[in-house]
């Protein structure tokens, strides 16, 4: 019916309808920014909301899908749709390769395995690499994109509506893979486990599957970066990075859907002011996340819990 | 029932509610220790013994209810304080520190209670003094019993909370554990939570019977106190 | 690759090790007991060798700089523990690695606002060398080691010949049976984690000399000290030992091959090793 559909997209809608508004308010390259930044954390909103795994190592991920998409650019062609693809595909891959490794790892070495991933990635795309990435300074590639029918990707304002329309979609993906028993299953897998495979799904699976989903989708926000910015360089998975998705994870909430671009907004906001006073990147992030975690009296898991008994209830 | 104001009382537990997550386990629970009482809590698995006692002992959060003892309150203590304060429990998983030797066991056990005197728990237990020096972790299901109660009883703990000492173990075991548990009521309070219903009855002094977390039943008479009428109550 | 160079790449490694070592076995003590994930023991290794180069610079003394590192590091990861992790010890082990983590990054940032961003040197108080089989090693680095040795030395008195070391050991194995004799945990646990602090913050000092001290310094060990833990197992200190020793040759003699190898060689190691045993080479389970 009508109204079911209406209220099934109505969060998502209203959410993409605001930001369309805030579009003609404030700056553009703020809100692009909001944009790519919130794809990027809703990877890891999802591995933690849902699944209970954390990540230290999300820039990796996002470094490969925009060195992907760099390399394309830089070195094969100029049609950015196809440098999109090319960095997705070489996240997917990325994402299933680390993926068989990493997903049967308990929670806390999962956590610590991923971190020193990301200073791998970072590591490699510096130094390692050097000769095809230029290390530190990074790939310029923004001359290289081509104009594109229908929206053209190299002009900011088109830009912004295509990554719109990406992120609706997105959003509804995910809102999609809630309500599906894919969806309790990430949940249950880290609840209970063997209640779980009792009931012959196999954990590994999921959380595979689940790691994939949640990267590949962290690494399309790697190439959305790229194309914006029509430049890569290693800093964006330097060490000190590797808080960003978290803290905006649990600023807009864990396991929230929306809460990514609520956290986001936020998060870039507060930045964006705060850096013209503290102009100390790292104390801000840092005692933000104290102050979140030491306030949080429902819990990193409290919005989990309610998820929780959303779950109980559906399955009786 | 038995008379007396909570503050006379070794232990005192009066409208206990305890709940495990979402879960009501323990129902207003109402019972009491006395000086060199032993007292029984029978009841089938799952009923909530163990639940009982971890409250008790302070490792689980209550909801409603008081804890006691000698008029101070358990509720809410950290569960060293309430050890502290003469009130020691001993768990049913038959765990000792297993790296460490029977002697630095107890002497674990001595370092809170500043008691280093241990002629007490060898004299309960003289086959400790020959397995001193070695690991805990090496000792059968009898002997880390023994090493647990022995650990327990430095301090002279006014109560002891016991949890199924005698599952898993030998009947030689058994009926020293029923000697060394009539010899401690004479200088504490002994709560012992059991399924063993043999045992209960003939050596405690009171019997409460657990059904589903309530408590349905206090036993005082010693004729009542037969397995059979423990078993159709519960 | 002559003997020489092998050697000293030998000592080199050794000396990693050293440092490596000292970080890790406050992150394992810390997560055997307390079941907390302390990413902020990479500040106090921090603290350690900021405050080692400012009091050698005003004294002129290495020393007192060093000790003057301890102490600070000391009182901060005192304060932490009461203000901070005594409040979270009961919550899930992801939310002590977040909260950790934060307090790291605040505790960069502080110092960067403290010391500025760039590098400082802080000088080596001797830099004699000895001539071992045949090669000149820098005494330093072969005191750093001994210092490390002796420290390693110091935790197995503590723990295995102390009561308070004692009741460690029984609390990592299981806490409850240790509170139920009546043992003060929160002390305990206040007793551990600054115990961590001070070996951290010796780490920083220590190494100082022989990098530059920059405000990233932790950042850039962590992900070594990590592959250390994970590899000997949380919760294990012969673990650590081994597993520092193991990754400090790696990536001493990788970079002597083949630069990159650093990074890469402990990375795989690490995977390898977590492919066949998830909890690392000694790791503890956790007790659910």
């Amino acid at each position: 019916m009508m109204t079911a559909t209406w209220r099934w997209w109505r969060g998502i809608l209203i959410t993409f309808g605001v930001l369309a508004a805030l579009r003609f308010v404030l700056p553009l390259p703020f809100m692009n920014e909001v944009l790519i930044f919130s794809i990027y954390t809703i990877g890891c909103n999802f591995l933690l909301g849902r699944v209970g795994f954390i990540s230290f190592g999300q820039p990796a991920y996002l470094a490969i899908g925009a060195y992907g998409t760099a390399f394309y650019l830089f070195y094969f062609g100029t049609n950015p749709y196809l440098g999109i693809l090319v960095g997705l595909a070489a996240g997917v891959i990325f994402a299933f390769i680390v993926g068989l490794l990493f997903v049967r790892l308990r929670s806390d070495y999962f956590a610590l395995v991923n971190l020193a991933l990301a200073v791998i990635v970072f590591y490699m795309f510096q130094k390692v690499l050097a000769g095809i990435t230029k290390g530190d300074n990074g790939l310029w590639f923004l001359t290289n994109i081509a104009s594109t029918p229908i929206l053209n990707l190299s002009r900011p304002a088109e830009f912004f509506v295509f990554v719109m329309l990406l992120g609706v979609a997105i959003w509804a993906f995910y809102k999609y893979l809630d309500d599906t028993v894919f969806g309790a299953c990430c949940l249950a897998t880290k609840l209970n486990e063997t209640k779980l495979e009792f009931l012959g799904y196999s954990n590994f699976r999921i959380r595979l599957t689940a790691f994939v989903i949640a990267n590949s989708t962290t690494a399309l926000a790697g190439c959305l970066y790229a194309i914006y910015l029509g430049f890569v360089s290693p800093e964006m998975t330097s060490p000190a990075r590797t808080a960003d998705p978290v803290v905006v994870t649990i600023l807009g909430g864990v396991g929230s859907l929306l809460g990514p671009i609520v956290g986001t907004v936020v998060y870039t906001g507060l930045r964006d002011v705060a850096s013209k006073f503290i102009g100390n990147w790292e104390l801000f992030v840092g005692i933000i996340l104290v102050f979140i975690m030491m306030s949080n009296s429902g819990g990193l898991y409290g919005s989990l819990e309610k998820l929780l008994n959303r779950w109980k209830r559906v399955n009786g | 029932m038995s008379e007396g104001s909570p503050l006379a009382r070794r232990l005192s537990v009066e409208g206990l509610n305890v709940s495990r997550g979402e879960a009501r386990v323990l129902f207003d629970i109402h019972l009491h220790l006395d000086a060199n009482e032993i007292v029984s809590c029978v009841g089938r698995n799952g009923a909530g013994k163990s639940t009982l006692m971890k409250s008790i002992a302070g490792f689980l959060a209550v909801q409603s209810g008081r804890v006691t003892s000698d008029g101070l309150a358990l509720s809410g203590l950290p569960p060293y304080e309430v050890a502290r304060l003469g009130v020691k429990y001993v768990p049913q998983d038959k765990k000792v520190f297993s790296d460490l030797t029977v002697r630095e066991n107890l002497e674990l056990g001595s370092y809170a209670t500043q008691d280093h005197n241990w002629d007490r728990p060898l004299t309960f237990f003289p086959k400790l003094k020959i397995l001193m020096d070695r690991k805990a972790g090496f000792l059968s299901g009898g002997e880390r019993q023994m090493l647990m109660i022995g650990r327990a009883i430095l301090g002279s703990p006014k109560v002891l909370l016991i949890d199924e000492p005698t599952e898993g173990l030998a009947p030689s075991i058994v009926s020293h554990l029923k000697q060394v548990f009539t010899e401690l009521s004479k200088s504490a309070a002994v709560l012992i939570v059991e399924q063993n219903l043999p045992l209960v009855c003939s050596i405690s002094d009171r019997v409460y019977a657990l059904k589903e977390g309530r408590l349905v039943a206090e036993l005082t008479q010693r004729d009542q106190m037969k397995p059979k009428v423990c078993e159709d109550l519960l | 690759m002559s003997a020489q160079l092998l050697i000293s790449g030998v000592i080199f490694g050794l000396s990693l090790a050293s440092i490596y070592f000292l970080i890790s076995v406050g992150l394992s003590l810390c997560f055997g007991l307390m079941r907390i994930i302390s990413l902020d023991q990479l500040l106090y290794y921090s603290v350690g060798a900021f405050l080692a180069y400012t009091v050698s610079t005003l004294t002129g003394n290495f020393w007192l700089g060093l000790i003057a590192g301890v102490a600070v590091g000391v009182v901060l990861a005192l304060a932490v523990e009461r203000l901070i992790f005594r409040r979270i010890y009961e919550r899930e082990l992801t939310f002590s690695m977040i909260t950790s983590f934060g307090i790291l990054l605040g505790g960069i940032g502080a110092i960067k606002g403290i010391w500025g961003v760039v590098p400082k040197p802080v000088p080596v108080p001797f830099d004699n060398q000895i001539s071992l089989f045949g090669t000149d090693i820098p005494v330093y680095r072969l005191l750093v080691v001994v210092l490390a040795g002796l420290v390693y030395g110091g935790i197995w008195l503590f723990l295995n010949r102390t009561i308070i070391g004692k009741a460690i050991r029984a609390g990592i194995e299981d806490m409850e049976h240790v509170e139920g004799l009546g043992i003060n945990a929160a002390r305990l646990f206040t007793i551990t984690f600054v115990l961590a602090g001070a070996l951290s913050a010796l780490a920083g000092g220590l190494y100082a000399p022989l990098i530059m001290v920059d405000p990233h310094m932790g950042l850039e060990v962590l992900a070594f000290v990590f592959m250390v833990v994970i590899i000997g197992g949380l919760g294990s200190i012969k673990g650590t030992l081994y597993s520092s020793l193991l990754v400090g040759q790696v990536v001493s003699i990788g970079s002597l091959i083949y630069a990159p190898l650093a990074v890469m060689a402990p990375f795989a190691m690490m995977l390898l090793i977590l492919l066949v045993r998830p909890t690392g080479l000694f790791g503890a389970a956790l007790a659910k």
